[in-house]
């Protein structure tokens, strides 16, 4: 008997907590960036720009004054582009880089605005490196780590580079479609989320690859 | 020597409960962990429920994005709004199967309370409803009144999630002293085997005796110290069943059904409740950008039918699980009662977990704020 309530009694437990999927993500994103670099052919930072889908768009856009109806001009945009920023710091800029293997840290972004394409929001950001990078393989990888946001590369055009040496080769590495074991870490998310350190987001990273001889 | 084994078999029996739900909840996180961290593709390691989980995960995505198209073509056909609210209702029933919506907790519950499913299908459908409520009034007082902007619903949602976190600890600590109570309760009036299993190979015939006339009073004053056998065998005799809102004494079976049984009910759900879906916010805000907002009004509350029908599936099967369970259990007397009890202990608690776990940060809720502060 003890083992039979056992039974229920785990039966029921899993009902509960082995539940599947979530709302993850809420946010979706395309993205364009570019890799900056120096004259002297070393990397100084990444350049991107970002387009949140229509419904998350809309709520972002909620109680920000403007002039005209399905207009927003740029200055009207500030207020909202340094929240953005600021608020991205947290989850360092989704924005990961290594250099011949090793972690490249970023500063604060500059250069940031937000544009409105109807029915889009644009957020154009440049994040410097806090040192410039002359290495043989550069990684930068753009996820999020808690899959709270979907980051896609646009389909046209989705990477470039700007400055770099005319010999180093760029490629970008799309992310692969989940596997079903994935998918059901994915599932799992609230109820055991990842932890910031941990790497299994990588996998759906949007990868940008030079290699310069 | 009884007072000591009696305590170890009472603290057995709770460790045993205990050590059930702890492995259950430790084997779900592993099961959770175990898709191999940073292995590029580990298909290999493909878990069995991995399809149908997957499969409801990129439905329910997909569903979700394509509200907007749905939202932005009922502008200027009116026929669209039709598939608008079958996409809602639809996307309801699969994003509730998710973490969240109350299902844990409203599960908890009503194994604790020993509710019938009945009562645990309507207070799924008051939870979801209060749910879909809520998002309308947040969305309605603070972007069509107030006109706030992003920041201020998010803080406003965080706020509210907190007052049902909080509200659930409150509700779970309630419950949690109450079926204490009658465990304990429980644990006294339990005729311990591991007594006649000393005495009786010794001394059988005196052992019966000894024991039939004794053994509640005995349990009593080591299950609880200070107790006298007369007061005490006339306190479990009320003890039976102990609700989250009674006194020190629990109502008679029959009383669940009353007006009182719903009241406390209610408020469980209410907590539960409380806390809106982010999704339905944003698609409320969007609706409303659109000049939609009765449009989007109607799919919130659609949606909130689809997540009603999955809360309630779930809450059914965790009644009837402990249905299951006190069945067998009634037909073990004295240990069955016990382990019951233990079980609304264990539920108890884990209510209180859910609700204080995503309060501490532990488990991730759903953020609206990642982009706008």
């Amino acid at each position: 008997m003890k083992r039979s309530i056992a039974g229920a009694c785990a039966g029921l437990l899993s009902s509960l907590l082995i539940t599947g999927a979530d709302a993850h993500p809420h946010v979706w994103v395309t993205l364009h960036s570019e890799i900056l670099y120096a004259p002297d052919g070393a990397m100084t930072g990444v350049r991107h720009a970002w387009k949140f889908d229509d419904m998350f768009s809309a709520y972002a856009l909620q109680g920000i004054h403007h002039a005209k109806k399905g207009q927003y001009t740029r200055e009207e945009l500030a207020s909202l582009a340094q929240l953005n920023v600021d608020s991205l710091k947290e989850y360092d800029y989704f924005t990961f880089a290594r250099g011949d293997g090793k972690k490249l840290k970023f500063t604060a972004p500059v250069d940031y605005w937000l544009e409105y394409a109807n029915p889009a929001l644009v957020l154009h950001f440049t994040l410097p490196l806090k040192s410039p990078a002359a290495a043989k393989a550069l990684q930068v990888e753009v996820y999020d780590p808690t899959i709270f946001v979907d980051f896609e590369f646009a389909k046209e055009k989705p990477v470039a580079l700007d400055g770099a040496p005319r010999q180093c080769l760029l490629s970008a590495d799309l992310p692969h479609q989940p596997t079903p074991a994935e998918q059901m870490r994915l599932s799992q998310l609230d109820a055991t989320p990842l932890d910031a350190n941990s790497p299994f987001a990588e996998i759906f990273a949007n990868k940008m690859l030079v290699r310069c001889p | 020597m009884f007072s000591f084994h009696q305590k170890r078999a009472c603290c057995k029996t709770l460790t045993a409960v205990l050590a059930i739900l702890a492995v259950s909840f430790v084997a779900s996180a592993a099961l959770a962990q175990g898709v191999p961290f940073g292995a590029p593709h580990p298909a290999s390691a493909a878990l069995s429920g991995s399809g149908p989980v997957g499969w409801i995960f990129a439905e329910q995505a997909a569903f979700y994005r394509s509200l907007s198209g749905y939202i932005r073509a009922s502008k200027d056909d009116g026929a669209a709004k039709w598939g608008l609210f079958g996409i809602s209702f639809l996307y309801g029933i699969f994003h509730a199967v998710g973490p969240g919506h109350g299902k844990a907790v409203i599960s908890s519950y009503l194994v604790a309370n020993e509710e019938t499913w009945r009562r645990g299908v309507t207070l799924s459908f008051v939870s979801a409803g209060i749910q879909s409520v809520v998002a309308v009034i947040i969305v309605a007082i603070a972007a069509v009144l107030l006109e706030a902007t992003a920041k201020t619903i998010g803080w406003t949602v965080h706020i509210v999630e907190i007052v049902s976190y909080v509200l659930i600890i409150l509700i779970g600590l309630r419950l949690l002293f109450v079926k204490g109570r009658s465990f304990l309760f429980a644990c006294r009036r339990f005729e311990w085997p591991v007594r006649q299993l000393e005495v009786a190979p010794s001394a059988a015939g005196i052992g019966q005796s000894f024991h039939r006339n004794s053994a509640g009073p005995i349990g009593c004053s080591h299950c609880e110290a200070g107790g006298h056998g007369f007061h005490c065998d006339g306190d479990h005799e009320h003890d039976h069943h102990a609700s989250a809102w009674s006194h020190a004494h629990g109502p008679e079976p029959a009383e669940l059904g009353g007006a009182g049984g719903w009241r406390r009910g209610l408020s469980a759900v209410m907590a539960v409740g409380l806390r809106p879906c982010s999704g339905a916010i944003i698609v409320l805000v969007f609706a409303l950008a659109q000049d939609l907002f009765w449009t989007g009004v109607g799919a919130t509350l659609l949606m909130g039918l689809g997540t009603a029908l999955t809360v309630a599936l779930i809450a059914t099967l965790a009644v009837s699980a402990r249905q299951i369970a006190s069945r067998i259990a009634s037909a073990q007397s004295g240990w069955g009662m016990l382990a019951m009890r233990a079980v609304e202990v264990g539920a108890s608690a884990l209510m209180i977990a859910f609700g204080a776990l995503p309060l501490a940060g532990y488990m991730a809720s759903e953020q609206l704020w990642m982009f706008t502060g």
